[in-house]
């Protein structure tokens, strides 16, 4: 998640604060260091963070020009909670909040998922003495509750400023690590952007579920299978060294300081799995499932940034049984060697995936809708060129006639079986003198059994029963024309 | 997201009585070919759908959409009313499609209009709607199980839609009064059973239907709570096309489901094959696949050429179930075969900005179509660094192409439900295990083995890692055992010394001592498994040359002797690190046999691996790099301290030797060698958005340059 950082630059930021003893700092003074620290966290624990600073006087000023491109993103507002008067000040601006037109929205809540920090330089009674906390408050109410409100305890002094951009940290910018492991293989890993928590029924399940820090593979499948799969989110999945003290040393992608860059240097050169692992999954265009936590799956592949660079990424799929329709239940999935018959094929021509529903979707089974007259119109023609064509069209004749008689049956629509059937019998009549004498039995076979549907005779009108060609001495020992 | 939320069930009450049988009064011309007909036929007069048949259809047409979008979690309950109840399925998952209520309402049949109207109400089907909705699903009643003392987070929702002919305004009051009291006597009994679940929350949807060319006499009403509970609506709709536009708008409403059209679609056309026109199709995806869920109007995607391979993973944020709106027209049936085909289609979304983005794709899994979303953001991982530039990634050998024999090994492949082994093992526990097995023993790189860069190890490798071995599986690996020690005997050439091929007798002794080695390493992994694993190793330590201690004995000195004796107790000791420290020991050979000349010859190279680096003479000055020298975008952080160092330095004098440090470390008496060497360090940049406002003037920190 980006992070915007927004530095309340305004007067009040200047005003001294009183430690016996030290010399004089001024709330800006601490709320830069508590941002070098921020600042220093992210560069050696939280690199590939965007991160971007504004500094501001007034609160409309709020309205930078994010880029909606982003679909996420963390704001950690600095300030010193004092408001301001008059117009543009966040109390008034509150106030109005109400009363603005469409383009003139307040830019709460954000138009896309966000987190917003505040960081006060200023402690908690300060704030409540005024109605600077509620106010403060309301904004994180405005964003729909995403975010925190942190303030300042104790004295105001660097020590403080320190633990409580220190709580910032540890609750937003502290990397996820993990063991990536397939079998005896293992891999420690820092997972980035750390996966947040998610809930899936905040009803029935209401607590949000975390990617364990064990993230166990269970097998492989081809990505045309597995064939763009929706995800949660996406992260890079770096290997990290540990070293002999249980220290982590970096992800050794860049180079600080010398020692880190010949420690890097050595981690570069001892083989690693998730190198491996990356390798493989690239060149044979496969992903692996991995398990995050009971019943929640994610993947890993190898993402191409262009020709020359790529990844080890991995993406989440939604907690749950089945996230994906295609491959059925997780824990149903099994080593394709226990199956009695390779599902591959011995050629690898054939796959398991994807799975089939039990039932076909509408669109799939050639379903009866009449709502539009047209469709209604297209059936009965649909007959009536096939009844012209008899005998050699009869099983398709019986087929569309069937068609319409169930939808007929269903719908009560009887009326429709009774005109059908009189246009079969007028059909019938038309009959040229050079038609096949079998038309015309079929023609007047097919009719009298749609009066008897129409007539909801039980014998007649039951739905699974079709009307079947009539047996005669034409049709070639009556198998001919079985439907 | 909630599972248990109203839509989970829907009880459709559709009203039975004689007055339903009457004509909609909306004709429909069937007898179409007439015209082309010139000589005296007289044409059949239009039909039309009784008030029922209309009903059914539009109701239908819900169920059709719905089962399309959701074919899980969202149930239906149809009952028919007329003097008694018709029940035709039930909440069961596998009564839930649309097949089996047609062929239900194909044995309910029309209305009879000779009925006795007094007997007959859509009463009785309401009443049994609400008992219905107390009924427990399948899927509340296994949320219940797992849920155990919070099963009470188990919601009880629901909806009734009820389409009927209602008398007036009162009529339809008394109805609802109908409802609402039979709510409260279900909800009562139902608190007392564990079948039963009381209902919360209830939305009563009711739809009178009228002829065409009638006035209304019931009058439409927005949602209203009547209680707690109960919340009412009322729709009055003249029955036909009003009625199936009114069906479809509610099963959007209810099930969140957005109006998305297809623009563009290339399509030939039937009389003249060589040309093609472009079609619009109408679906019906949720709501969560278009960017602004609050607008009414159709979503445009225009459709894109060319088209996706199934080979890519796109970056999908979503997939939805799509239903078509007109099932069968033309241009509908011909997209969704496409789909339905295999093909894949992209599609883009026109912005405001007149810029064109592709946002969407269409693609079938298993016959079912899915709007996928695709990510069309910026991605918040952009310029990464490599995997090559980071841990392992220096490494040149990994064994990728046998990384890639391992997985499709260990592919996966869905197993019935039922499918649970002796050992109670579900199928991905299994899979588990196998992955388990399969790695107890495998180098990472090609110079870390050498029994896996044989040809003649392979039968054997691949069948010791097996849960179970036949007698005839055993035979094979004793056959591969045989076949290693006719090639000791012939004294083969071994993969990993083919560059020291020239040399003498005892470095081929020692490679093929470090075969057996690693061979029985890889063997000893699997002895547990069974007792025919044992007599694989057994075969092994029987046939291998002679015991190492002797051989080294003869050829080697104390020494070295010594150290090796020391790393295989180290080897037993902790078994499962025997295999580090004979991969150790063989890079120790490889050391010693690159000491000995200077060309060695890589085996192959794992494709991916990035280019070894050239070996440069190592110099004192190239460790020290500065900082300033990184690669990549500066740091937000290396701004700020720069902006901080440079305000600190108007404050006071710097250090003349800091100002002209590297690195911290400035060099004494360096005048003595040369005269320039002040590294300016200071630079300055700061992200500022927006600015004003005269307060600024006290802002040295950030005060524009």
């Amino acid at each position: 998640m980006p992070t915007v950082v927004l530095l309340d630059s305004s007067l009040s930021m200047t005003r001294p604060v009183s430690v016996e003893g030290s010399e004089e700092f001024q709330r800006k003074n601490l709320a830069v260091h508590g941002l070098t620290m921020l600042f220093e966290h992210m560069a050696t624990n939280y690199r590939l963070e965007f991160t971007s600073l504004v500094a501001f006087s007034s609160l409309w000023e709020l309205l930078v020009p994010f880029s909606r491109d982003y679909n996420t993103l963390q704001v950690v507002l600095v300030t010193d909670g004092a408001l301001g008067i008059g117009r543009g000040s966040l109390r008034h601006s509150l106030q109005t909040v109400k009363q603005r037109v469409d383009d003139k929205k307040f830019p709460l809540p954000f138009p896309f998922p966000s987190k917003l920090y505040v960081m006060c330089i200023a402690n908690a009674e300060e704030l409540q003495a005024t109605d600077s906390m509620d106010n403060l408050e309301q904004l994180i109410n405005l964003n729909g509750g995403e975010g925190q409100i942190y303030t300042m305890e104790g004295p105001l002094c660097l020590k403080s400023v320190q633990s409580m951009f220190g709580k910032l940290i540890d609750q937003a910018y502290s990397p996820f690590h993990a063991v990536l492991r397939c079998g005896n293989l293992t891999s420690d890993v820092q997972v980035f952007p750390r996966p947040e928590p998610v809930t899936i029924d905040e009803e029935v399940d209401p607590i949000p579920k975390t990617v364990q820090t064990d993230l166990e593979i269970v097998g492989f499948i081809e990505i045309g299978d597995i064939s763009s799969p929706p995800v949660l989110s996406r992260h890079l999945v770096l290997p990290i060294a540990v070293s002999k003290e249980g220290d982590e040393i970096g992800t050794g992608a860049t180079d600080d300081t010398e020692e880190e860059t010949s420690t890097n240097q050595m981690a570069g050169k001892s083989p690693n799995f998730c190198v491996l692992l990356h390798g493989s999954l690239k060149v044979e265009g496969m992903v692996a499932l991995v398990q995050l936590g009971p019943d929640w799956f994610g993947m890993l592949y190898s993402q191409a940034d262009s020709k020359k660079k790529s990844n080890l990424m991995m993406s989440l799929f939604d907690p749950g049984s089945e996230p994906l329709p295609w491959l059925g239940r997780m824990s149903q999935l099994g080593p394709a060697s226990d199956a009695a018959e390779n599902p591959y094929g011995e050629d690898d021509s054939k796959s398991p995936f994807p799975i089939q529903p039990k039932h076909k979707r509408s669109y799939a089974q050639n379903v009866t809708v009449w709502i539009k007259a047209s469709g209604l119109q297209t059936d009965v023609q649909k007959i009536l060129r096939n009844a012209k064509k008899l005998p050699e069209k009869t099983q398709t004749f019986y087929k569309e006639l069937n068609r319409l008689r169930k939808a007929a049956l269903a719908f009560g629509f009887w009326e429709l079986l009774k005109s059908v059937a009189e246009l079969l019998e007028r059909e019938c009549t038309l009959l040229p003198d050079s038609a096949h004498p079998d038309a015309a039995f079929q023609l007047s076979h097919a009719a009298q059994q749609l009066k008897l549907a129409s007539s909801g005779d039980s014998k007649y009108a039951v739905f699974e029963q079709n009307i079947t060609p009539m047996l005669t001495d034409f049709s070639g020992g009556g198998g001919a024309d079985r439907i | 997201m909630r599972i248990f939320s109203v839509s989970h069930k829907t009880a459709f009450v559709v009203d039975h009585c004689p007055y339903m049988a009457e004509s909609s009064r909306q004709l429909i011309e069937c007898d179409m070919l007439t015209k082309s007909r010139s000589q005296g036929v007289i044409p059949l007069a239009p039909v039309s759908k009784s008030l029922w048949t209309c009903a059914i259809e539009c109701s239908m047409e819900y169920c059709r959409i719905l089962y399309d979008v959701y074919p899980t979690k969202k149930l239906v309950n149809y009952i028919v009313s007329d003097s008694e109840v018709h029940i035709l399925n039930s909440w069961k998952q596998e009564n839930q499609n649309t097949q089996e209520l047609m062929t239900a309402l194909a044995a309910v049949g029309p209305p009879n209009p000779r009925q006795d109207p007094e007997c007959c109400s859509v009463l009785h089907g309401l009443v049994a709607a609400v008992e219905s909705l107390c009924k427990i699903t399948e899927y509340q009643h296994e949320s219940r199980t797992t849920l155990m003392d919070t099963a009470d987070r188990v919601a009880n929702r629901g909806r009734i839609i009820c389409l009927t002919n209602a008398k007036s305004d009162t009529h339809v009051r008394m109805l609802e009064d109908c409802v609402l009291e039979t709510i409260q006597e279900q909800n009562k009994r139902a608190a007392g059973s564990d079948r039963l679940m009381p209902i919360q929350q209830c939305e009563l949807v009711l739809v009178h239907i009228y002829p065409q060319g009638e006035e209304t006499l019931v009058s439409d009403r927005q949602k209203k709570e009547l209680s707690s509970v109960l919340s009412s609506e009322v729709h009055s709709v003249r029955a036909g096309r009003y009625l199936a536009g009114k069906l479809n708008v509610l099963v959007q409403q209810h099930f969140d489901l957005a109006s998305t059209t297809i623009t563009n679609i290339p399509m030939k056309e039937e009389q003249h094959a060589n040309t093609s026109a472009n079609y619009d199709v109408e679906l019906l995806p949720h709501t969560a696949t278009v960017l602004n869920p609050f607008s009414h109007e159709t979503v445009t995607l225009k459709w894109c050429t060319p088209r996706t391979n199934s080979v890519e993973l796109h970056y999908c944020t979503g997939a939805y179930r799509i239903s078509p709106v007109d099932v069968n027209s033309r241009p509908s049936s011909c997209l969704t075969n496409f789909l339905l085909n295999g093909r894949s289609v992209l599609l883009e979304q026109p912005r405001k900005s007149g810029s064109k983005v592709i946002s969407h794709m269409l693609s079938s899994h298993g016959g079912e179509i899915f709007l996928h979303v695709l990510n069309s953001t910026r991605s918040t991982l952009e310029d990464p660094p490599s995997i090559s530039e980071g841990c392992g990634g220096r490494v040149t050998d990994y064994r990728i192409t046998d990384f890639g024999e391992f997985m499709r090994e260990n592919r996966l492949t869905p197993f019935p439900e039922s499918m649970v082994d002796a050992a109670c093992r579900t199928p991905v526990e299994r899979a588990k295990f196998q992955l388990e097995r399969h790695t107890r023993y495998w180098p990472m790189i090609i110079s870390q083995t050498t029994i896996f860069n044989m040809q003649a190890v392979v039968p054997l490798a691949n069948l010791i890692v097996k849960d179970t071995l036949t007698d005839e599986d055993v035979l094979t690996c004793q056959k591969t055992v045989y076949n290693l020690v006719d090639m000791e005997r012939k004294s083969d050439p071994l993969p990993i010394s083919t560059a020291g091929s020239r040399g003498k007798g005892p470095k081929r002794d020692e490679q093929y001592r470090i075969m057996w080695n690693e061979l029985e390493t890889l063997v000893k992994a699997h002895v547990g498994t069974s007792e025919r694993h044992q007599r694989v190793l057994d075969c092994i330590s029987a046939c291998r040359s002679k015991p190492p201690e002797e051989e080294e004995r003869k050829k080697r000195g104390r020494k070295r002797e010594d150290k090796e004796d020391k790393t295989e107790k180290n080897g037993k000791d902790t078994e499962e690190k025997g295999w580090t420290t004979d991969s150790e020991r063989l890079k120790g050979v490889m050391e010693r046999e690159k000491d000995e000349q200077s060309e060695c010859e890589i085996i192959k190279d794992s494709p991916d691996s990035p280019e070894p680096l050239n070996k440069k003479p190592r110099l004192a000055t190239e460790e020290q790099q500065p900082p300033e020298k990184s690669k990549g975008p500066v740091s937000l952080l290396t701004l700020w301290t720069n902006r901080i160092t440079q305000a600190n330095s108007r404050k006071h004098q710097e250090f003349a030797g800091r100002l002209s440090s590297v690195n911290s470390k400035a060099e004494l008496y360096q005048h003595l060698k040369e005269e320039n060497g002040c590294v300016d360090l200071i630079f300055y940049l700061i992200v500022q958005l927006y600015f004003c406002m005269d307060e600024n003037s006290f802002w040295d920190l950030l005060s524009p340059i």
